[in-house]
Parts: structure tokens; sequence; C-alpha cells
């Protein structure tokens, strides 16, 4: 395997170079498989039937904290990146480890408040909307929850082998991947809730 | 310690923050619905140009212009699908 010392150890060889830019191809068809989803929500948000609306459901403080989570955790796995460009383990684990824990808070959230909206009488069956809803919302959520267990395994191999140009690019995927999570969100909490709320 | 946080990602993070604020405006102040979603568009894709530069490191990969085309082209393709979806469907053209 040809290293290259000069770039970060993600880079440092050519199979790490292609790995990158292959997650980037995976990250603009997940652009795609998310615009048609919010497509779908878009057209389908107004057909309610029986059942509750957004505006009658969504809740500003599980929202903010979603939101707040996130964002924070989007920071805290950037911050292992660099660490890791510092050649600083302990720091690297840690602020994954907090990234994670991040990452369940959120899913947490998310299922209570789905628990509550199933209580208020939305249920996957209940409309149009409700349907599209929790197609949108549960996509993005089980992207979240798979990176808990995609994540852990990685602490894991860090923890085990240290950095070497396999562990390091396999974490700096990672943050591309969780990054890209953020974006999805922030794209739900505008134009899903704060726009069902205005 | 000061070398775990550097300078450019805080101002990243507590600039993200701020979008969302200003977003969250749109919520806690009575105001046209034109003017809260003209709102909600810049503060989001701001933020979401914030994100791939700051902290998805696009620009200083050897292959960037391929991950620059290649995210172009994906948001291209949602706002074609999305638009063209709402155009033919809800607006009613």
């Amino acid at each position: 395997m040809n290293i290259d010392h000069s770039k970060p150890l993600e880079y440092s060889t050519e199979t790490n170079d292609l790995n990158i830019i292959g997650f980037w191809v995976f990250i603009g068809a997940e652009i795609a498989l998310f615009a048609t989803l919010f497509a779908a929500y878009f057209i389908l948000e107004g057909r309610v039937a029986d059942g509750p609306s957004g505006g009658h459901l969504f809740v500003i403080s599980t929202l903010m904290i979603q939101t707040f989570v996130l964002l924070t955790s989007s920071f805290t796995i950037g911050l292992a990146v660099n660490a890791m460009r510092l050649g600083r383990k302990g720091a690297t684990i840690g602020f994954f480890i907090i990234t994670l824990i991040l990452g369940l808070g959120f899913v947490g959230v998310e299922i209570y408040e789905f628990y509550e909206y199933v209580h208020e009488g939305l249920t996957l069956q209940t409309s149009a909307f409700s349907a599209a809803l929790f197609t949108l919302l549960g996509t993005h959520g089980a992207h979240v929850s798979f990176g808990l267990f995609w994540g852990i395994a990685i602490i894991i191999q860090l923890a085990k082998r240290g950095f070497t140009p396999r562990t390091a690019n396999k974490t700096f995927i990672f943050s591309l991947y969780w990054h890209f999570l953020d974006v999805v969100w922030i794209f739900i909490f505008s134009f899903v809730y704060l726009k069902g709320m205005m | 310690m000061r070398e775990l946080f550097p300078a450019k990602q805080v101002v990243g993070f507590i600039a993200s923050l701020v979008l969302t604020v200003i977003a969250l405006l749109v919520y806690f102040i009575d105001m046209s619905f034109q003017l809260g979603m003209i709102i909600l568009l810049l503060t989001a894709f701001t933020q979401a140009g914030l994100q791939l530069v700051v902290f998805m490191h696009a620009g200083e990969s050897p292959d960037s212009d391929s991950i620059y085309v290649n995210t172009y082209y994906g948001i291209f393709i949602a706002l074609a699908i999305v638009f063209g979806s709402l155009l033919a469907m809800v607006w009613g053209y």
C-alpha cells in the first residue's frame, strides 16, 4: 500500500481517496432519495382526512431539542475529525462517543414524539399526510439509528487498531454521513415543522 | 486543549445556531406565509452550504471538483423533483 505522508491519513492512499469520492456519490443518491420523500410530503401534507394536521400536532419544544442536539452532534463529529488529524486518539474517541450519545438522544426524542402522535390519533394509516410524514421522518430517523451502530463499530476499531489509513478513512467517511443527516434534518426542521406551524 | 476546538469549526457551529434561531423567528413572530418561506429558504440553504464547506471539508479533497459537481448535480435533481412535483400536482399548471 502506497502511503503519502504529506496528506491527512484519511486521504493518504489511493483507495482512501476513492472511498471518499465514492461516498460523495452515495450522498448524491441520498439527496435524490430524500428529495422524493419531501416531494411526496409537500403534495400530500394537506390531505389529513379525519386525522390531525401538522399545525395541530407539532410541538416547538421537542423540535428545538432535536435540532439543538443534532447540530451539536454534527459539531462534535467535526471536532473528532480535527482531533484525528492532530493524532489525538483519546480526544477523537471522546468526541465520537459524545456524538453518538447526542445521536441516541435525538432518536429517543423522535421515538417519544412518534408515541405522542399515535396518542393524538395519527398513525401510518390515518391519512395521506400521516403516511408521507412518517415515511420522511422515519427514513431520516432510521439513517440516524443505523449511524449509531456504524459509529460504535468504528469506535471499537479505533480503540483496537489506533489511527491507520483504514480506520482514519472510516472515521472521516462516518463524519460525512453524520453531517449529511444534519443537513437533511435542517430541511425537515424548516419545511416540515416550521412551515407546518407557521 | 485549544487545538481541539479550531476557530473555523467553533464559528461554524455558532453560525449554525444563529441560523436556527433566525428560522425559529418564523414561529415566534407573526408574519406572512410568503415572508416566512423566504426566511426559511434562505436559512436552510445557507445552513446546508455551511455544513458542506466548513464541516464536510468538501473543498480540501484532491477530487474536490468532482465532489462539487456531483453535489450540485444531486441538488439539481432534488430541486427538479420537488418543484417539478409541486408544479404538476399542487400548483395546478
